[in-house]
């Protein structure tokens, strides 16, 4: 039982790092910062609880804000360029705050504990859930619940006019900029919520796992990020929703029993994907017919 | 600092900018893809790796001077090359970039997992040549096996220059890198050159793919990515779609890569090139042999 329950939280870590990167793509901007932005949000919370011992909320709060605030920072400069220049900038910048946190030392004593981060060893004794009794269902039912507000928050974003202004400018930049959409606000706002959600997903990942490093927030976690949106389509926030639970439930955790080859077809599979859906698992497409199917007559023209 | 200390810095900065070349190459067919298809192949440094593990496949059946070793990796990475198109781009609507970029993460990651499955995670040794020689020149001492790399990527640079300005096919390729509409009107087939330009990166990443493996003396799944990330980082600090910047940028980045790791340690030798990298970004966009309005 204990098994699904930490896959449950492993599921709605990944689709928090899913939306970071949802809010970024939606603005037609490949960003693979959101594993620096993560792991931001990692070690401030981290830090917070254990060396400043702060309840959980706040220091989450502030690991949100000290995110959301490096994106925005780290935006202004990246977003002037595009394409594969923006993408090469967010991978230096992702591995830059990996190697940053690689060399980054702040340790204080604690009766016979070492505790902070510790360089290339990490960050151990993030001890904030058993400490204070937390059961892993009491872990499981926080986690779902961020995810399902942080959903919501995205979804309710994505059908009022701000949805409308990000995809516009993902659509086509200079059409937007001609209705008097400035683009670079837009972009660095939107890179400045994902940094944010990002920094809540990154800081609760380090609660449930107890220690982290910096090899876990490398390239290969930022690629999972934009993974999850681009899978499952772009059309809906549920559709990032489906691919963590695709990629980590079934492609990681359920070919288990294939033992080595599923490494193997880990690659393949999302090859796969791509060219049979390449507009996402769950496109625009298949989201009407869905509607249609349970809501019948219901549907609006355009929708 | 004394100046035994100046001399192995010297040295050091010397063996990097020997092993740019690597880079460079791999920068260069970054560019290449990029320029013809708009598209960026995440896949390529994994590729490049994979062709030399296929050329010590080869080798390991066929008894053959070392020297083809470099000639096999150039072969398999051409046919590494032509499949990747075909997995994934070939299929995938064009319109829709994200889609064939997350193809590429996948055979980045498919590559990769065929090496660790075949070779069962453990590096293997990569026959270097003429690693017995060292050219002695005063204090310094150049090893014979980067400079064999060295020459080898410099005699692969002219000879891709070569094939893109003074043949057809190369006219075709700059053809359609600038405009795909007018060079099919003009009776260029794109998806001729497309599969072709994929097959040419290919076999320039296998050479370098090798040219890693004999400089390094193993080969490893572990170098995929941190020879994407490198290769990406010249394609920028170089310029996009600028071949001569490629060049010089792959070996500046080698070069400056040995001298933090011999003044600032191994553990933060990368986040100075990443910083060199944002600053590029940041205050010339558009490479080192941008012209000043070069920026969009």
């Amino acid at each position: 039982m204990d098994f699904y329950l930490g896959l449950i939280q492993i599921i709605g870590v990944h689709t928090l790092l899913g939306l970071s990167a949802y809010c970024v793509l939606l603005t037609g901007q490949v960003s693979l910062a959101q594993a620096g932005f993560f792991a931001v949000g990692a070690y401030v919370a981290g830090m917070l609880t254990v060396l400043a011992q702060w309840p959980l909320i706040p220091a989450l709060a502030v690991a949100a804000l000290v995110s959301g605030a490096v994106a925005c920072a780290v935006g202004f400069p990246a977003l002037r360029v595009k394409g594969l220049m923006l993408v090469v900038a967010t991978v230096a910048f992702g591995e830059a705050v990996r190697l940053f946190f690689f060399n980054f030392t702040y340790q204080i004593q604690a009766g016979t504990l070492h505790l902070g981060p510790h360089g290339a060893e990490g960050f151990r004794q993030i001890r904030y859930f058993p400490e204070n009794g937390w059961s892993t269902l009491d872990v499981v039912l926080f986690i779902w619940t961020v995810v399902a507000l942080v959903m919501a928050g995205l979804w309710w974003l994505d059908h009022s006019r701000v949805g409308a202004v990000l995809r516009a400018v993902g659509e086509d930049e200079l059409a937007a900029q001609s209705v008097g959409i400035n683009i670079t606000a837009v972009k660095v706002s939107a890179m400045t919520v994902g940094g944010f959600i990002a920094g809540i997903g990154g800081g609760i990942f380090a609660h449930y796992t107890t220690h982290i490093e910096h090899a876990q927030f490398g390239v290969v976690l930022a690629t999972f990020a934009i993974a999850y949106p681009i899978l499952g389509g772009l059309s809906n926030v549920f559709g990032t929703l489906l691919a963590a639970v695709f990629i980590q439930g079934f492609l990681i955790e359920g070919l288990r029993f294939m033992g080595d080859w599923r490494n193997l077809l880990f690659g393949g599979l999302i090859v796969l994907a791509m060219n049979v859906r390449p507009r996402g698992l769950l496109d625009a497409g298949t989201t009407r017919a869905l509607r249609r199917l349970f809501a019948p007559g219901k549907e609006r023209s355009g929708a | 600092m004394d100046l035994l200390d100046l001399i192995d810095a010297v040295q050091s900065v010397a063996d990097g900018v020997l092993f740019g070349a690597t880079y460079a190459l791999l920068g260069i067919g970054f560019t290449l893809i990029f320029g013809v298809m708009h598209k960026i192949n995440l896949s390529y440094a994994a590729a490049s790796v994979g062709a030399a593990y296929a050329s010590l496949l080869v080798m390991s059946v066929v008894q053959a001077p070392a020297v083809l070793v470099f000639v096999a990796a150039a072969v398999a990475g051409g046919v590494i090359g032509g499949l990747v198109y075909l997995v994934g781009f070939k299929f995938i609507p064009l319109a829709n970039p994200l889609a064939t970029l997350m193809s590429t993460v996948g055979l980045l990651l498919l590559i990769d997992e065929i090496i660790v499955h075949t070779t069962a995670g453990v590096p293997l040794n990569y026959p270097a040549l003429f690693s017995d020689v060292i050219i002695e020149v005063g204090p310094f001492g150049l090893r014979g096996d980067l400079m064999f790399v060295f020459a080898l990527g410099c005699a692969c640079m002219t000879l891709l220059l070569l094939l893109l300005y003074r043949t057809r096919l190369g006219l075709a390729t700059r053809a359609v890198s600038q405009q795909p509409t007018a060079s099919l009107l003009c009776g260029i087939s794109t998806t001729r050159v497309n599969v072709l330009t994929f097959v040419i990166t290919g076999v320039v990443g296998g050479i370098a793919g090798a040219m890693t493996g004999a400089a390094i003396g193993m080969l490893s799944p572990l170098l995929s990515l941190p020879l994407t990330v490198k290769g990406l980082i010249v394609t920028v600090i170089g310029g996009l779609g600028s071949i001569p910047g490629a060049i010089i940028a792959g070996l500046i980045v080698g070069g400056l890569e040995n001298a933090f790791q011999f003044f600032r340690g191994v553990s933060e030798r990368d986040l100075y090139i990443m910083l060199l990298l944002f600053a590029f970004l940041v205050f010339r966009p558009g490479g080192i042999f941008a012209k000043s309005s070069g920026r969009d």
